[in-house]
């Protein structure tokens, strides 16, 4: 049932009717697992950066290696303070309320996940993230390319939505994605002047035959129209939502409630991407880093008490990234430096929750570094065959092996 | 392999000029002057564009590479708070309490400290932007906003004050044109760039690789130019450097200095950060490097190798001395073609700076700050060591909504008749020559038929409107309106 919703959404969107078996369906798109909830054109998957590169080692801490001890003097996790998940990891004590969101089975826990010749620079390795082309430099970003691929309606503002200021790289392609920071504000402010506000859209959007040429100006043209309308449109589509948690005051509490209430409001929204940080604790690392994974966890849970309230968690699957983890040993000022493989989290949307991938060793390490045991683009392409159903080998340029988190 | 289209160099199109860097000796007129104002300034009032189109090519480069002895404007904020008291309250508190974590006088004096830091923060910001909008050196303003883009440094993180922030911002206006091996000798040096990139915490024992990474991939070389090795040598050589409390001078702490050999790029020496320096500038990449940094943010995107390889010669020819480079550029063939015109975005700055020089506003109002940071530039706020990407980065639905946001509350301003006799001169007249008047003064005629014929639609009354003909008592608001709708047109965001 589930199964043959989704393929009238993906196929129908093609004009093209095919089942399962045929070639042409599988060519076109894999299919998402049968077992999972809601059909795959309702789900929705949001994606959580973690800005400045976390420390895994304190985040899902292995107090369980004794190594993990001698290399963290003043920076390590008392093994009593840890939120025990196993014999030898456990999370960070200000992880609470994820760790009772586990207890519920409801995370996926993704160890040493990182990719090959690692870059320390925040920068590029952002990019490697968020293009997911770590071989060289990629304009386009693995999101972007998935929403240029899957048949979405391609007169929908808002198939995604960053919930931030700047357009993360993640999501530029061919289609514009609006930034939408926070709704108060976002829009034209009302007439000034009469008759301005009815003026505006046959001033401003003129025609593009301006007397220059600009490489610019196709995209300030299309970026404006697009925005004018978004916003006018926008509230109308989400004022209806009623928020049903009680969100930390945070950014990211504040950001998730937006991406809540987007999701709760049927806007057709497939991806949502919304930042947190800064993690780059070179200096004092303690302070900084407990407060970002306590507001972390706390906006999480907030974040799916309120789906949950409207029905909409089983459909939205959550991933955080950060850039790289850090070195092994704390460095002289209790902060880490820029290192690399670190774990992430997948929650909700029916993952299957638990510990994946191996920890990497603390014996064997890259120059100081952690190995990674995971790469990135086989979460990635989790997400876009298991749950979106699409192929992931023309997004991420390489056949990458799903993990069993969704199954 | 990758199935979607690439969306985007946002180099021009077309064949690049022949003889890119020798002088221009075509036409010269008032959209160029224009042109060369919102590259080399922030566009200027319409007077300063006629003036600067009244004078030969070379003279208005002249004009605008050659800064004054000195100006009337103030060197600092007039109304930076002094901190020291608060600051010396603190350290005493925490002398005498031990710096215990909730001591509540000790939070109270801190969150003291950081709401003065905050005014002192908005007092730099306002008046570095009346600065950029009264100088009578445009290109040093503008100069020195490319530089805190390239040596980024975000005030108060990382202990960075403000006062530190604001002696940063004086270097980079003090180096504008000149020696940029010498700036980045003495960028490496300041307290505000010691702080932010952690080498006041770089020793011997533990070195601190962040500066030594960021000095080569993202002030320098860029990357692919040296070794993940090439970071840890150079980081040793950087070990020691402190800002003394009292002082704020910079020193070398022996102690903590490892004076060890470096094998760095290739040499091996007992080097200090000022020899690093000197072998950073030695490498080719790094003439190619500033070449392509200055061709991307005066003359157009994506610069094509062959252009970068053109004034990679010319800073060698220079030996990296800034004034006789930009010289060479802003007389250019490449610089007036046509693929360089209106081929950048404004950045949020040179957006509303240009806004109020066209509109004679001297000073910005402190609700320019907010605005500025709905459109995503705050100043003294890099938004990471990298700086403002710029181009496509300025642009997505938040930022263009809060440009048209910011030119219909300007042009609501009462400022704006007293500054800006040319919107209202002459009177109520003909709707076709009030919109000829605005699509030329601000946008020297880059509008579209249609929007041009929307326009004369809107200010005579006609149309979905039906507002009346124009008259003496609409003649006011009717040209407000008409002068924020052709800020919005696309044209106005390209410089």
């Amino acid at each position: 049932m589930k199964r043959s919703r989704f393929l009238l959404g993906t196929v129908a969107g093609l004009g093209v009717t095919a089942s399962l078996d045929s070639p042409f369906a599988r060519a076109l798109a894999s299919p998402a697992l049968p077992g999972l909830p809601g059909s795959a054109d309702e789900r929705v998957l949001v994606v959580v950066n973690l800005q400045g590169g976390n420390d895994g080692l304190n985040t899902v801490v292995p107090y369980g290696l004794a190594d993990y001890y001698r290399y963290r003097p003043t920076l390590g996790i008392a093994a009593g303070d840890v939120l025990t998940l196993d014999a030898q990891v456990g999370f960070n004590p200000a992880m609470r309320s994820l760790k009772a969101m586990y207890d519920k089975g409801m995370v996926a826990i993704v160890q040493g996940v990182g990719y090959p010749a690692p870059d320390h620079s925040h920068f590029r390795s952002t990019e490697i993230w968020q293009t997911a082309v770590p071989e060289r430099y990629e304009l386009t970003g693995w999101l972007g390319r998935f929403l240029d691929d899957a048949p979405l309606p391609k007169d929908n503002l808002f198939n995604a939505v960053a919930v931030a200021p700047v357009l993360p790289e993640a999501l530029v392609a061919t289609a514009d994605v609006p930034a939408i920071p926070q709704l108060r504000g976002y829009g034209l402010a009302s007439d000034r002047r009469p008759g301005e506000r009815q003026a505006f859209t046959s001033v401003v959007a003129g025609d593009a035959r301006f007397p220059f040429t600009s490489p610019y100006l196709g995209a300030v043209a299309r970026i404006e129209e697009h925005a004018e309308r978004g916003a006018a449109e926008l509230p109308k589509l989400v004022g209806g939502y009623v928020t049903a948690a009680s969100y930390p005051a945070t950014q990211l509490g504040r950001s998730l409630a937006l991406a809540a209430q987007i999701i709760g409001s049927k806007l057709g929204t497939r991806v949502l991407y919304v930042q947190h940080g800064s993690f780059d604790t070179h200096v004092s690392q303690k302070a900084t880093q407990d407060r970002l994974l306590g507001e972390l966890s706390d906006a999480l849970a907030a974040f799916y008490d309120d789906l949950a309230a409207h029905g909409n968690d089983r459909r939205t699957l959550t991933m955080t990234f950060s850039e790289f983890g850090r070195r092994v040993a704390e460095n002289g000022n209790r902060g880490t430096d820029h290192g690399e493989a670190a774990p992430l989290f997948v929650i909700g949307g029916g993952v299957k929750g638990g510990l994946y991938g191996r920890h990497p060793s603390l014996d064997d390490l890259d120059d100081g570094d952690l190995k990674y045991t995971v790469d990135f683009r086989s979460v990635y392409a989790t997400a876009l065959e298991r749950w979106f159903g699409r192929s992931s080998r023309p997004i991420l340029a390489g056949t990458f092996p799903a993990l069993s988190f969704l199954s | 392999m990758l199935q979607t289209a690439a969306p985007s160099s946002f180099r021009p199109a077309g064949p690049l000029p022949d003889a890119p860097l020798e002088a221009y000796a075509g036409p010269w007129n008032v959209r160029l002057a224009a042109h060369l104002l919102r590259r080399a300034g922030f566009g200027g009032s319409p007077e300063t564009v006629a003036r600067f189109a009244a004078m030969p090519l070379h003279a208005a480069v002249d004009a605008l590479v050659a800064f004054p002895a000195s100006n009337a404007l103030p060197e600092v904020p007039p109304d930076l708070p002094d901190e020291s008291g608060l600051v010396a309250s603190i350290a005493e508190r925490v002398r005498a309490a031990g710096a215990q974590r909730g001591d509540p006088e000790l939070v109270e004096l801190m969150r003291q400290r950081r709401q003065l830091e905050r005014h002192a923060i908005q007092s730099a910001q306002l008046w570095w932007l009346d600065r950029m909008i009264q100088t009578p050196a445009p290109l040093q303003e503008k100069m020195t906003l490319f530089w805190h883009g390239h040596f980024t440094t975000a005030a108060i993180e990382k202990g960075v004050t403000p006062e530190e922030a604001v002696a940063q911002n004086r270097l980079f206006r003090q180096y504008a044109l000149g020696d940029v091996r010498e700036l980045t000798q003495a960028v490496s040096r300041d307290p505000a760039m010691l702080r932010y990139l952690d080498n006041v915490r770089n020793t011997s024992a533990h070195p601190n690789e962040n500066y030594a990474r960021e000095l080569m991939e993202l002030f320098t070389l860029g990357i692919g130019n040296y070794t993940e090795q090439d970071v840890r040598e150079s980081a040793r050589a950087w070990t020691g450097l402190r800002v003394q409390p009292e002082s704020g001078d910079v020193t070398l702490v022996e102690r903590q200095h490892d004076a060890g050999a470096k094998t760095f790029l290739g040499r091996t020496g007992n080097f200090d950060g000022r020899d690093i320096v000197e072998i950073i500038f030695e490498q080719p990449a790094a003439a190619r490097f500033l070449a392509t940094k200055l061709l991307s943010f005066f003359v157009y995107s994506d610069p094509e190798p062959e252009l970068v390889a053109e004034l990679t010669k010319t800073i060698r020819r220079h030996d990296f001395a800034l004034q006789p480079v930009m010289s060479t550029l802003l007389r250019s063939n490449v610089f007036y073609s046509a693929r360089a015109y209106r081929a950048l975005v404004k950045s949020p700055v040179e957006f509303v700076v240009g806004s109020y020089q066209l509109f004679g506003i001297e000073q910005a109002p402190p609700d320019v700050l907010p605005a500025l940071a709905r459109m995503n530039q705050v100043l003294f706020y890099p938004p990471n060591v990298k700086g403002w990407p710029g181009g496509a980065a300025w642009l997505n639905s938040q930022t263009v909504l809060a440009r048209e946001n910011f030119a219909g509350a300007l042009m609501a301003s009462k400022d704006v008749s007293g500054g800006a006799s040319w919107l209202l001169a002459g009177g109520p007249g003909r709707p076709e020559d009030a919109a000829r008047k605005l699509a030329q003064t601000i946008l020297q005629g880059d509008v579209s038929n249609t929007a041009s014929a929307e326009l004369i639609g809107y200010l005579g009354g006609e149309g979905t409107s039906a507002l009346g003909e124009l008259s003496g008592e609409n003649f006011e608001e009717r040209m407000r309106a008409a002068a924020y709708l052709t800020m919005a047109t696309p044209a106005y965001q390209l410089a």
